[in-house]
């Protein structure tokens, strides 16, 4: 927006056209941000050796992961380290222009004087980012007079080309808009307006948002081609549906998936089927008289949810393993001749693990209904104590329809997440004896495509999580519609 | 639920009531209080058990330990396995690695929520709407485990010490406590500010934060507890490099892992490795790295009760 003494001599059509001019601007400049993380557009990819999923970014970032590719061809001499860094060099500087030209972008936000700024900043970005992609060329030559060209594989990729042409139009675009926006008058300061100040405060968390939670998701292309570790995505590799067929028609996968659902459906169901026993707990807790009696038992009671699960596997270690507190005491009880580690033993599996959730989650997960009940109204009590009312007809008829809605959506969001158990419990407790029924569909998929030290199904496992989200999200939504219609009332 | 039942935790005390109610009970509800009573003492035992079980296990004779013979009470008291632990390198560099990523991780977390709650309270941000739903969205869908490490990997996040501080710093849920607990903060304070001229990081540093501090000692320890909690993130980013390891991967590395005390407390010098083998075996190790994994939850337990019920209300009410 020019600022209000230049605003005089600009008509409404010109302003309308700088508008256009300047959304192209940062269109571009936003465009070179995104290319910079995407690895099919990195212009820094002058070898072979360069692991083909790195963008532009992670060389900027990551010096380590460059050298790792390269580690083998300096010790044999094929590539000389200085190369190594003259490329890392160059792709940080062009990152730094990168982010230079974000931040002139971030500035066209502002009053025409900073507005004209922010331009130029970005025009000397480009040129700079231009400059510093140039300075691959003489670690491509380097390359190039390597010994062993077949390992090293020297190139300067397409990427390069359309990098460059970005900047260039970036450039241009600068230049076209400096030469539209007035001149600022001497009374300008370089200011913005209150609501893109705040805006740009919140833009690097929504970035980082962006990052963790949405870009994520460009990974499920994984699924959609044979994908190992360091080689890169082509069209080459492109299966299509070759995984999704492959999981419902190779006899061993689908059994796998039926015997991992099984436990899955299982071990969520035990849980929703007792999913009444933290209500329970949290009645008859608040029907002990002492107050005192009953803070000690909920602080008690809530420590074990404070543990990782590796922990509660440590603990069940000091009871239940051989030389265990539960053996012992069998052994001396001569309740048992010889010591058995119950830990190692396959049987009752889901049986244990939902007693274990349960000493561990119990006592928290009753807090909720402990503060629903203590919002209660208490006329009501005195009105059916009056009424003649003893204790179990006023948690019948009082406290427990009053808990009722809590419940119900406690219950839907566990019907809304039967699918994610998480890994941790499974992962801790698991071993030979008890794999078979211990794994659930979390545990699966990392087992699948991580669990064996890079040699993991990975678009198998893309495309086993890739189902339990879309089905998990469903459910959810699922739940939310039957909740508003049922009480009107959304619980998302 | 509403927001009401927050401030009603507290049953009004009806002494006299109670003593009414006493003086005529039935034999039904004798029972009923004989066996509640019963139950949770007995539950109680059990959470509490485990915990006092592995404690009195570390601190005890270890050849009485490992025949099993440690029960009730410790026999034999000493604390030459803790004293032990000090010489194993492999554990400090995790017990650093934990405590760095806790401080630094929950820091950021709670800074960044607090900034981004703040700010999505402000009518005049340029698509506020927007920006807070692409925020807390993200809440509900989840690319998968796979996809996830693809990308921190191209992000240059694996094996990287911050690969587990900047997943962790915008946190959706964190975000709506905070903007609903500024949004009940009187405006007048703030308007008055910005009419004498405060900016928006000076409102919020002297304002803002002072006066939102109960909601952020609520998330913050919870995020605490997450991170020194957390072992997965471990064990599927930082697989290239074992000194970023956290404490409690070691742990379960401990635990797993079949092979020798010796090779496994992988110490350094031949004079610390023979005082360890005389003091330590296997059994005793474990469960005291068990302990010192559980020492820093104890110590926070405490100071959490004051929070962990109000952050489980707000978080029933979120809006």
């Amino acid at each position: 927006m020019p600022g209000t003494n230049s605003i005089l001599v600009v008509s409404k059509n010109q302003l309308n056209k700088i508008n256009t001019w300047m959304f192209l601007l940062r269109g571009c400049a936003i465009l070179i941000l995104i290319s910079t993380f995407i690895p099919a557009l990195n212009p820094a990819m002058v070898s072979g050796l360069i692991d083909k999923n790195s963008a532009l970014f992670t060389m900027a970032v990551s010096y380590s992961s460059l050298v790792e590719g390269f580690t083998r061809a300096i010790n044999r001499g094929w590539v000389n380290s200085g190369t190594v860094l003259n490329i890392y060099i160059s792709s940080l500087l062009t990152f730094l222009s990168v982010a230079a030209i974000v931040a002139g972008c971030c500035m066209t936000l502002g009053k025409l004087k900073l507005q004209r700024l922010g331009i130029k900043i970005i025009i000397i970005g480009c040129g700079a980012a231009i400059i510093s992609l140039l300075l691959l060329f003489p670690a491509y030559y380097a390359l190039c007079g390597s010994t062993n060209l077949n390992a090293v594989q020297p190139m300067i990729s397409y990427s390069y080309l359309i990098f460059d042409i970005f900047l260039i139009v970036c450039a241009v675009l600068g230049f076209v808009n400096i030469k539209l926006l007035p001149r600022p008058s001497e009374n300008d300061k370089y200011e913005m307006e209150a609501k893109y100040k705040l805006f740009l405060m919140a833009l690097p968390f929504v970035i980082l948002c962006f990052l963790f939670s949405y870009l994520p998701l460009w990974g499920w292309r994984y699924a959609f081609f044979d994908y190992t570790p360091g080689l890169g995505l082509s069209w080459n590799n492109f299966v299509g549906l070759k995984w999704f067929e492959f999981l419902f028609k190779n006899a061993a996968s689908r059994a796998d998936i039926i015997r991992v659902m099984t436990n899955t459906l299982a071990m969520s169901g035990i849980g929703i089927a007792t999913s009444f026993l933290p209500m329970a707990f949290a009645i008859c807790l608040t029907e002990i008289r002492s107050l005192k009696l009953r803070k000690s038992i909920q602080v008690v009671t809530t420590i074990p949810n404070f543990i990782s699960w590796v922990l509660v596997y440590s603990l069940a270690f000091a009871m239940f393993s051989t030389e265990g507190f539960v053996n012992t005491v069998l052994i001396n009880l001569g309740l048992e001749k010889t010591a058995t580690n119950f830990l190692m033993s396959g049987s009752h599996i889901w049986l244990k693990m939902w007693l274990w959730g349960t000493w561990k989650g119990l006592g928290w997960s009753a807090i909720i209904y402990i503060a629903a009940i203590s919002g209660i109204d208490q006329q009501l009590y005195e009105a059916a104590t009056v009424d003649g009312a003893g204790r179990f007809k006023k948690i019948w008829h009082i406290t427990i329809p009053g808990l009722m809605p809590t419940f119900y959506v406690l219950l839907l969001l566990s019907i809304a997440g039967i699918l994610s158990n998480g890994m941790d419990q499974y992962y801790v407790f698991r071993n030979a004896a008890n794999q078979n029924s211990i794994e659930v569909l979390d545990l699966y998929v990392y087992l699948l495509g991580l669990g064996s030290g890079g040699t993991g199904n990975i678009p198998l496992a893309t495309v086993v999580g890739m189902l339990k989200s879309v089905i998990s999200i469903t459910l959810l939504m699922a739940a939310n519609w039957f909740s508003k219609l049922l009480r009107g009332e959304s619980i998302i | 639920m509403n927001a009401d039942s927050v401030n009603k935790t507290n049953l009004p005390s009806k002494k006299f009531k109670i003593f009414k109610v006493r003086s005529d009970r039935g034999l039904g509800d004798i029972i009923f209080d004989f066996f509640n009573h019963a139950f949770f003492i007995l539950f109680s035992l059990i959470c509490l058990f485990p915990f006092y079980y592995l404690f009195i296990n570390t601190i005890s004779d270890n050849n009485l330990v490992s025949s099993g013979q440690i029960l009730w009470y410790p026999k034999g008291i000493h604390f030459d396995n803790y004293l032990a632990l000090l010489q194993v390198h492999d554990l400090a560099t995790a017990t650093f690695v934990s405590v760095a990523r806790t401080i630094i991780g929950t820091a950021l977390m709670v800074l960044a929520s607090a900034f981004v709650g703040y700010l999505v309270t402000k009518q005049k941000m340029y698509g506020r709407r927007f920006i807070y739903r692409f925020i807390v969205i993200t809440m509900y869908f989840n690319a998968g485990l796979i996809p996830w490490y693809l990308n921190m990997s191209m992000l240059g996040l694996t094996n990287n010490f911050w690969g587990y501080i900047i997943p962790g710093i915008v946190s959706p849920f964190n975000i709506i406590l905070v903007k609903t607990y500024i949004e009940s903060i009187p405006p007048d304070l703030e308007e008055s500010a910005e009419i004498d001229g405060a900016g928006y990081f000076t409102i919020f540093w002297k304002i803002i934060l002072p006066l939102s501090k109960p909601i952020l000692a609520t998330i913050a320890i919870f995020g605490a507890v997450g991170n020194w909690n957390s072992f997965t993130d471990s064990m599927i980013l930082m697989s290239g490099n074992p000194s970023l390891y956290t404490l409690q991967y070691r742990l379960y590395i401990y635990l797993t892992s079949t092979s020798d005390l010796a090779t496994l407390m992988n110490s350094g010098g031949s004079v610390s490795q023979n005082v360890i083998n005389s003091v330590m075996n296997m059994r005793t190790m474990r469960m005291t790295v068990a302990m010192v994994t559980l020492i820093p939850i104890l110590l926070v337990y405490p100071f959490m009760q004051r929070y962990f019920e109000k952050g489980i209300m707000i978080g029933a009410v979120k809006g």
